[in-house]
């Protein structure tokens, strides 16, 4: 009996810890927690989030309707002094036109530490709060805790009134392991929220639904037509007719709470790591009546998305004008017949005249008359410019609604899901994708912020539906490496090199407005002892055309001569030796963007006195059922060699899972790629 | 166009916005030209300054965009009375016009910076069209003459200047002194005792290794005798003036700290006799109480926060710690003075023949009888006393009591930045190895390999796979970092195999048998090197690795040893084989600082170019 009373005791004593450790209420902090010296699943990181909580509310007032209130409390574990940087925050407040703009209140702030074994508390004063207006978009408020230290642990909690409806993107997911999360957010019956989650992230939350009611009240006239016409008459005395009235509605409420999310983590060629972070999106998709019906429509399907944005007057209304440019492009097109040559040329006009000021977006920004005006514009000014101008000609046009890659792949319909528009033409069986901001795209070579998931195509009548956007046309490098060994084992030699598609794109971006120095420069950059003269680039500006590369060289490194015998890599300096892919393991896929192949032929003359010793044999491999090829093949033929190399991606994404595999895979080409050839001295 | 008539009446004419007329000359090497430039300064009294400033700049490419100079700071103390542009076409033509509420207008806070008072106005313009042509004009009063304009006409590189013309109008009876550089050089007239101008000077291009820009044009430095910072004045004759109004108008009456405090120091400090060891203590002690933030405000970003308030916050500026560690160690009765510098990796000296206000950052001075110890009080974690990579080998100045003096900070010799590698390699037939690599860093080394314990595990093992990119298949198995902040040596132990290392040809293993330092890069080649080169810092590596062939090889050949002597440093290396199956291959490589003649930088090339071939340098093996 005494034995069991002992157990339940420590059971209980377990519990009670249990629960003391896992307090997170704001102010009860532990110092198991200020004492804690490595994060127990991480022990490399500089901080940790121990805990969060975000909860969004929306309040009704009868002045201003319904007002966003959002709240914020973290509390913050500082493991070294890099991760003193957690112990400042930084928030944005977004101004509305009305002058309504977002408000910050309640910052309060503590930083924990120990002293002498008992933990002191410092507080945030306002002398650690700074407010400046940052611009004609948004005001920043910064605080930073006082004597946060190594081993600190912060708390901090806000709230941000807003005017909007609409709720920023909560955060699951950070640099720091998050050990803690639980988020709120109750929405109003009238207003029906979407809500997605990053399908890119490595997990999805759990979420719980409920409903909570909720009570507002307003003033009203008397509801009898007596009343009403008594205070319009201003009567005195009629007080009795102006009712308080409580009214009763719904908050639909989502909650999530998630423990330990490890931190978000960068890979090569991965992309923006955003793509990756796990988090909670929640567009606005309608606003109902009391009944439930819908009264207003914000999105929904993606016809219906695409039919709201077709229908606000900074996209399809801008469609609808014409008569600024009208003769100007007129006498552009003069005289031309041909449909191709008259999209051609427009295209071309739309390039010269307005330049792209770097904004994203589907709707226009300055509106595409004072873009025309002013000869500069974001996306949708230039694109939407484009699709109007071929219209007036009668040409089959559209904009197609597009999500970039920094803007990642959507779950479901939402507006969010586009933010960037491009023109279409279809004409004689044939399909045109254009980007106007892009001076060396080409028809159906995108930029490529482009090249990502799929677009969507709006015709005449707000009608949409989807199209493909990755190039069908492979891009295509082309290399003929000429090598002549000298009797001081410097190689000499030319090297001719062609690009198409969208490689050609990345190389006019690079190297069109470099002079031929700047370019040589480069060239020679990272290619050992080289000496590159008589450069000479063909068809920068000529877009139409494949891009020509021809230049000369002289590498003095190319050759080892060891005890009369020469060693080198036929590649030369045409080859990577180095694997991109050093992880060990990976969780999110490669994105090597489209499709290439990259072929490299190489000839080389014999040095006189020499013959060959052993050659790297010939050899082809094949990655996920031809997914990713590679051919070598080597030949011998009298005083020359010759060799060619084959690269090709067929399918520019390698899944997770396979990428042990793929870096395997690619370490062996790199390895083949690297052989050598051994030439002897002939026997006098 | 008879617009700007009004402003001014100069000789200047229409051609001035015409693209087409630039000459060749001008042409070459330049993305932009400033094509009329004039800078009006007029001071009005001790406590004001006018410029007026007009700029056109015709841009020949996007890369030319940013020599527009369209945009002002300002804060309380600056007032923009006049702010406009104006954009023509290549032909001349008027294309557009901004006035003030066209330019953008917002808070000039960076990425480090969570506070600053300060804000820009600037011109956000996307041209349409190369060349184009952009005049801007502003009227700007500034009401902290400590301040006063330079004028550096060649303002960046790969910009010419047709006409650039500074004139100070000063009816203020004010004294003003100057100082001109590089006049010597370059086509600048000098109208009268403060009226210059400079035409027709081509565009720079830049160079590697070249000096500091500022060093190689013409500049005129201007300051008032008698000036007044923010209700603060001043005298400045030389830098002792200055100094001293800066010790009495921005540091005494800020270096006040609790009882609290000074006890604990004392307490902290109690039987430690040499001065040294007690600054050392409280240096560290400083380190765990606070935290570097960037809060630019005080007195034109010049006034440390006070210490007192540092004490309770636990954070401030570099301003505010280093003279919060000043009142620390004078509590313990460690003398110790206020310093600016300008902090960087590049090094730039406060100019020791010209007293204005300079430098971008503060650090502590101690000064012993055998040197001065420079203390970095922004860093939470540096060493007591190391300040190579950002405030080495510089002019700085220190702020006394009696006024200010100009010295030179530590110089880290090849042997004060050393990094030592020694290893154990087991290589084996299939042409993979394994290793136990040591790795000791000093000085200018320590610094940048010390970042590297605080990386997470999965960096540290990218960043050794990047650190030894010659080695592919590379796995690290064991890391283990030792930061000894006493003695200032960081020691990396890094256990790796690699199943690829040596290649196979037929019978025979061809490897690299310096594996873990290699100096591949080879400075950028110039068909015609323009300007003189500096090499920032000196250091020295050395390698000593013990290779074990696999048991049935033997050595076909092998260079047994190579040196190399130059005026830039040595290199030398040597293979020897040891004991069995033991190769010992030792490499040592020391490059030396200094300012060199362009016409060595073909030299320069050439050393490097041997390095980086001996470097590669094959041993070949066969089976027996």
């Amino acid at each position: 009996m005494n034995k069991q009373f002992f157990v339940l005791l420590t059971l209980l004593t377990l519990i009670s810890q249990n629960l003391i450790s896992q307090n997170f209420k704001f102010g009860k902090v532990s110092k198991e927690e200020i004492e804690e010296k490595y994060h127990p699943l991480d022990s490399s990181t500089n901080a940790a989030i121990l805990y969060k909580s975000e909860n969004v509310t929306f309040n009704y007032t009868q002045s201003e309707g319904f007002s966003q209130v959002k709240e914020v409390s973290v509390r913050i574990k500082i493991y070294n002094k890099e991760g003193l940087n957690w112990a400042t925050e930084k928030v944005y407040l977004y101004k509305s036109k009305s002058g309504n703009d977002e408000k910050i209140k309640g910052i309060k702030g503590y930083t924990y530490n120990l002293v002498k074994g008992k933990i002191n508390k410092s507080k945030l004063k306002s002398d650690g709060i700074f407010t400046e207006q940052s611009s004609e978009i948004f005001d920043l408020t910064s605080f930073t805790l006082p004597n946060a230290n190594e081993g600190s642990v912060i708390e901090y909690q806000y709230m941000v009134k807003s005017p909007f409806l609409q709720i920023d993107d909560i955060n699951l997911q950070y640099t720091i392991p998050l050990n803690k999360i639980d988020v709120s957010v109750a929405t109003p019956q009238f207003y029906k929220y979407n809500r997605r989650f990053n399908s890119k992230a490595f997990f999805t939350p759990n979420i719980s639904e409920s409903k909570k009611n909720r009570k507002a009240s307003i003033t009203q006239r008397g509801e009898s037509s007596v009343s009403l016409l008594n205070t319009g008459g201003g009567q005195v005395g009629s007080g009795s007719s102006i009712v308080n009235r409580e009214f009763e509605y719904n908050d639909n409420v989502i909650s999530i709470s998630e423990l330990n999310i490890p931190s978000l983590k960068a890979e090569s060629f991965g992309g923006n790591l955003n793509n990756y972070r796990a988090k909670l999106s929640l567009e606005l998709e309608a606003r109902l009546a009391r009944e439930g019906y819908v009264e207003k429509s914000f999105a929904s399907t993606w016809e219906g998305v695409s039919k709201t944005i077709y229908e606000s007057e900074k996209f399809g209304g801008q469609l609808r004008k014409s008569s600024f440019y009208k003769e100007e492009l007129e006498s552009h097109l003069n005289g031309v017949e041909d449909v191709f040559q008259k999209v051609f040329l427009t295209e071309a006009l739309v390039k010269s005249r307005v330049k792209w000021n770097g904004n994203y977006g589907k709707y226009s920004e300055n509106g595409i008359r004072t873009a025309y005006q002013d000869g500069a514009g974001n996306v949708a000014d230039i694109n939407l410019l484009l699709v109007s101008m071929l219209k007036s000609q009668g040409i089959n046009a559209s904009p197609v609604l597009i999500s970039t890659r920094n803007n990642g792949v959507p779950l479901f319909p939402t507006r969010k899901g586009f933010n960037y528009v491009i023109c279409l033409v279809e004409h004689d069986g044939k399909i045109l994708l254009m980007d106007a901001t892009e001076p060396y795209s080409i028809n159906n070579v995108l930029p490529e912020r482009v090249i990502n998931w799929q677009g969507r195509v709006i015709t005449e009548d707000g009608q949409s539906r989807w199209i493909d956007v990755s190039p069908d046309i492979k891009s295509k490098k082309t290399t003929m490496l000429n090598v002549q060994i000298q009797d001081d084992f410097v190689v000499k030699g030319k090297v001719r090199e062609s690009y198409t598609s969208n490689l050609a794109l990345d190389y006019r971006k690079r190297y069109t407005n470099l002079s031929s120095e700047d370019h040589i420069k480069l060239i020679e950059n990272n290619k050992g002892n080289i000496e590159v003269s008589e450069l000479n680039f063909e068809n920068a500006k000529d877009l139409i055309k494949p891009v020509k590369v021809t230049y000369n060289y002289l590498l003095e490194d190319g050759v080892d001569e060891i005890a009369d015998k020469l060693y080198f890599s036929p590649l030369l300096f045409m080859t990577k030796r180095e694997n991109p892919f050093k992880l060990e393991d990976r969780i999110y896929p490669i994105d090597f963007r489209t499709t290439t192949q990259n072929s490299t032929i190489v000839n080389i003359l014999l040095p006189e006195g020499y013959s060959v010793e052993s050659l790297p044999e010939s050899s082809a491999m094949d990655f996920g059922e031809g997914n990713v090829k590679f051919s070598y093949i080597m030949k011998e033929n009298g005083k020359y060699l010759s060799l060619k190399v084959n690269f090709e991606i067929n399918n520019p994404i390698i899944a997770a899972e396979d990428y042990k595999n793929f870096k395997a895979f690619y370490s062996k080409v790199l390895e083949k790629n690297a052989e050598q050839i051994v030439l002897v001295k002939a026997q006098p | 166009m008879c617009f700007f008539a009004s402003f001014y009446s100069f000789t200047q004419d229409a051609s001035t916005y015409l693209s087409l007329t630039v000459s060749d000359s001008l042409r070459e090497n330049a993305n932009a030209i400033v094509r009329y430039e004039t800078i009006d300064v007029e001071v009005l009294s001790i406590e004001e300054i006018k410029v007026k400033t007009k700029r056109v700049t015709t841009v020949l490419n996007k890369y030319g965009d940013r020599h527009i100079n369209a945009g002002q700071y300002y804060d309380d103390n600056t007032k923009i009375e006049e702010i406009s542009a104006f954009v023509y076409d290549e032909f001349g033509n008027n294309i557009k016009k901004y006035k003030q509420r066209d330019f953008k207008d917002v808070s000039a806070v960076n990425e480090i910076s969570i506070y600053t008072d300060d804000r820009i106005k600037y011109l956000e313009y996307t041209p349409l069209k190369y060349p184009y042509t952009l005049e801007y004009y502003s009227e700007v009063i500034f009401r902290n003459t400590a301040f006063f304009p330079k004028w550096q006409p060649i303002d960046g590189y790969y910009l010419s200047v047709e006409h650039s013309e500074f004139k100070i109008k000063n009816t203020s009876g004010i004294e003003l002194k100057t100082k001109e550089l590089n006049f010597e050089d370059y086509s600048i007239e000098k109208l009268d005792e403060y009226h210059y101008i400079a035409s027709n000077i081509g565009g720079i291009k830049h160079e590697s290794y070249a000096p500091l820009l500022s060093d190689i044009v013409p500049s005129l430095k201007v300051a008032l005798v008698n000036f007044n910072m923010l209700g603060v004045p001043g005298v400045n004759n030389n830098w002792s003036d200055f100094g001293k109004w800066i010790y009495d108008g921005l540091i005494s009456g800020t270096t006040d700290i609790p009882e609290e405090t000074i006890n604990e120091v004392k307490l902290l400090t109690d039987g430690v006799e040499d001065d040294i060891e007690r600054a050392k203590l409280v240096y560290e002690y400083m380190q765990n109480k606070t935290r570097y933030i960037s809060i630019q405000i005080g007195i034109g970003g010049w006034k440390p926060m006070m210490a007192r308030d540092v004490d309770e916050l636990g954070y401030s500026d570099c301003k505010g710690l280093t003279n919060y560690t000043k009142s620390l160690l004078e509590a313990v009765g460690v003398k110790s003075y206020y310093t600016l510098v300008y902090g960087g990796r590049t090094i730039k000296d406060i100019d020791k023949d010209f007293s204005v206000t300079q430098g971008n950052h503060a650090i502590l001075c101690v000064p012993t009888p055998e040197e001065n110890i420079f203390l970095e009080c922004t860093s939470q974690s540096s060493p007591f006393g190391l300040i190579a990579g950002f405030t080495d080998d510089r002019d700085v100045l220190l702020v006394k009591p009696e006024g200010g003096e100009i010295v030179h900070t530590k110089i880290y010799d090849a042997d004060d930045s050393m990094q030592k590698t020694e290893a154990n390699v087991l290589l084996s037939e299939d042409g993979g190895f394994s290793a136990i690599v040591t790795i000791e860093t000093t000085g200018y080394q320590y610094k940048l390999h010390e970042g590297l314990q605080n990386e997470a595990l999965r960096d540290q093992e990218l960043h050794y796979k990047e650190y030894w990119d010659n080695i592919n298949d590379l796995t690290i198995d064991d890391i283990k970092l030792i930061n000894d902040k006493e003695e200032i040596v960081y020691t990396e132990k890094v256990s790796l195999t690699s199943s690829n290392y040596a290649s196979k040809s037929g019978s025979r293993l061809i490897f690299e048998p310096n594996m873990f330092t290699r100096s591949t890069n080879i400075p950028t080649r110039y068909k015609n090197r323009r300007l003189d080169f500096k090499i920032d810092r000196s250091f020295k590596d050395t390698d000593e690795l013990v290779i074990t062939i696999p048991e049935e090889y033997g050595i076909e050949a092998m260079t047994a040893s190579k040196s190399i002597e130059s005026k830039f440093g040595n290199y030398n290396f040597k293979v020897e084989k040891i004991d069995g199956n033991k190769i010992k291959y030792t490499r040592t490589y020391v490059l030396l600082k200094g300012d060199y003649n362009k016409e060595d930088y073909k030299e320069f090339r050439s050393f490097r170019k041997q390095i980086a071939r001996l470097d590669k340098n094959k041993i070949v093996l066969i089976k027996q």
